[in-house]
């Protein structure tokens, strides 16, 4: 006998609707958009934007702290299923850009993601959590299946390729966890990432100085 | 309670306090009480509950702490309220509301209205202020005049309130409408207080990210329309200038220049949805003049006049020339400075 009761949807069918019609074309707007209000700002390498993939996201749901799940309601607490980022040259432009986001986004949240401990390695950038602005949103896409917030990063090429490679390498599905051996290598990638963002900043700020004295 | 009232059955818990002004003088202590449904006020709240969705006009949204945190004082009150509406859970609400009241704002009668609409908890903060009145008592054979000093009204410029409405404690109430009638009037009151210091909020559209919609919409919309509302939204343009730090939205800057239908027709033309244009944010006359930096003017004899666009009417002097034919005669007067070949358009 068939039971009359509405069976409730999965985690797994919630979000994969909400990726397929909402997040995919957010994402593509959102792209856009951030494009549009960077144009005028010299040394970006580039800007994107992307919807979190359903498996990704159904992964990221099932974290735990504790030994309790981190997400009671997935679906409202988890903050990237938009992500965007903007890679820019040096470390000076952060700032510059920062400058940016906060005149054309309102964020509830910004912060330097950095290692807890300098004796961690990981090297990571600017991030942003931002209300999605409404100009992104056709009036075609369900109310209730675009996220309030989205993540934006602001990274060095050299912290962008460093994170990049990491996630490559570290956090793959169904790899193994990464040996010491391993973790000291990565570790060894980051100094030397952190030191040659350092190094370009330097340079540039020197080498600018140097041009705007000449152009007195 | 008579006319206009739109019930709404959701109404759960109402909240009501006294707060004396506290911000820069010793705080008095904050008197409330449950309003319970059989009392007469609970209908007339009810209906201010209802009429909020519509009524709550501007995007608000909380600030993080200063370091960037993802955490805001006033919210996780109205969160840790909203977990348990007790009265004792209100109070703080309150307090926090009199820390941010001075003596110009004066005495106000604060309601936290608490409901739950489907999957949704909704709250609304209705704050009436003070008045005086003369109360009329009249009989067959007399009229009875009495002073009432201390009246509370929904209809006075300075009345506040706020909504917030989502289903999930933990990770929605970031963002609400609130309702402000007095920012754009000086009235001597802090303008700010409602919105900045007591809700720990900023409008949900920066200044330059709403200017920039609107400068946007304007520039699109006169470039794809016919002559006729094409000047009549360069006007509008050029008398925004003097919006500079004004409340506006999209839709009420075409109210406010009385633009034709098809002019708003084309402006709305321009919009994602209608909520852009309905969205509140303070002009931002920097920005405005980044993006509408330049006015021209293609004659049918080829001629292409372009100058800044706030100096082009003092640029170019404009007169009639053949009223019949439309046609016009330019005239301008300066020093070459410079001389360019551009692509065709």
């Amino acid at each position: 006998m068939k039971s009359s009761k509405p069976r409730r949807e999965t985690l797994d069918t919630l979000y994969r609707r909400r990726y397929e019609t909402a997040l995919k074309p957010l994402a593509k707007a959102l792209t856009d958009h951030i494009v549009d209000c960077f144009k005028e700002q010299p040394r970006i390498d580039r800007i994107t934007a992307r919807a979190k993939g359903v498996g990704s996201f159904l992964e990221k749901a099932k974290t735990r702290v504790e030994n309790r799940s981190k997400y009671t309601e997935p679906l409202d607490q988890i903050q990237d299923q938009l992500g965007a980022r903007v890679i820019t040259f040096f470390r000076s432009d952060v700032e510059r850009l920062d400058a940016i986001v906060k005149k054309y986004f309102r964020a509830i949240e910004f912060r330097d993601r950095v290692p807890d401990s300098e004796w961690e390695f990981g090297y990571f950038g600017r991030h942003y959590v931002l209300v999605v602005p409404s100009e992104i949103i056709d009036a075609s896409i369900d109310d209730a299946l675009i996220p309030a917030f989205f993540e934006l990063q602001i990274k060095t090429l050299f912290q962008h390729a460093w994170s990049e490679a990491d996630h490559d390498l570290g956090y793959k599905p169904g790899l193994s966890p990464l040996t010491p051996s391993e973790k000291r290598r990565l570790a060894y990638t980051s100094a030397q990432a952190w030191g040659a963002d350092h190094m370009f900043d330097e340079l540039f700020c020197e080498r600018n100085a140097a041009r705007l004295a000449t152009e007195k | 309670v008579t006319g206009g009232w739109e019930g709404s059955l959701s109404v759960q818990h109402i909240h009501a306090f006294l707060v004396h002004p506290g911000r820069g003088i010793k705080p008095k202590p904050v008197v409330g009480t449950s309003v319970a449904r059989s009392d007469g006020t609970f209908a007339l709240l009810d209906g201010v509950y209802a009429k909020s969705d519509r009524e709550c006009d501007v995007d608000i949204t909380f600030r993080p702490t200063s370091d960037g945190k993802q955490q805001n004082d006033c919210r996780d009150l109205i969160v840790s309220y909203l977990n348990g509406p007790t009265l004792a859970k209100a109070r703080p609400i309150a307090e926090r509301l009199a820390l941010h009241t001075d003596l110009r704002s004066g005495l106000g009668l604060l309601f936290l209205i608490v409901g739950k609409e489907v999957k949704e908890h909704k709250i609304v903060f209705s704050r009436f202020p003070t008045d005086s009145a003369i109360y009329v008592d009249e009989s067959a054979s007399a009229l009875t005049v009495e002073f009432l000093e201390r009246v509370f009204m929904k209809n006075k410029t300075s009345y506040k309130a706020v909504l917030y409405r989502h289903a999930s404690l933990k990770a929605g109430f970031w963002s609400g409408r609130a309702i402000d009638k007095q920012l754009n009037n000086p009235s001597g009151e802090p303008s700010n207080y409602w919105i900045s210091d007591f809700l720990l909020s900023e409008y949900t559209v920066t200044p330059a990210a709403g200017t920039r919609r609107l400068a946007l919409a304007l520039r699109e919309a006169a470039k794809k329309s016919e002559l006729a509302v094409k000047q009549e939204l360069i006007s509008a343009a050029n008398l925004a200038s003097g919006l500079a730090g004004q409340r506006i939205s999209i839709d009420s800057f075409a109210t406010q220049f009385n633009l034709s239908k098809s002019a708003k027709d084309a402006i709305a033309a321009e919009l994602k949805s209608a909520r852009v244009g309905q969205e509140v944010f303070r002009f931002d006359l920097s920005e405005y003049r980044t993006l509408v930096a330049y006015k021209s003017v293609e004659l049918n004899n080829g001629a292409l006049l372009t100058a800044q666009f706030s100096d082009f009417d003092k640029v170019f002097q404009q007169e009639v020339a053949d009223d019949s034919k439309d046609e016009v005669r330019f005239s301008t007067k300066g020093k070459i400075v410079n001389e360019k070949l551009k692509t065709a358009p």
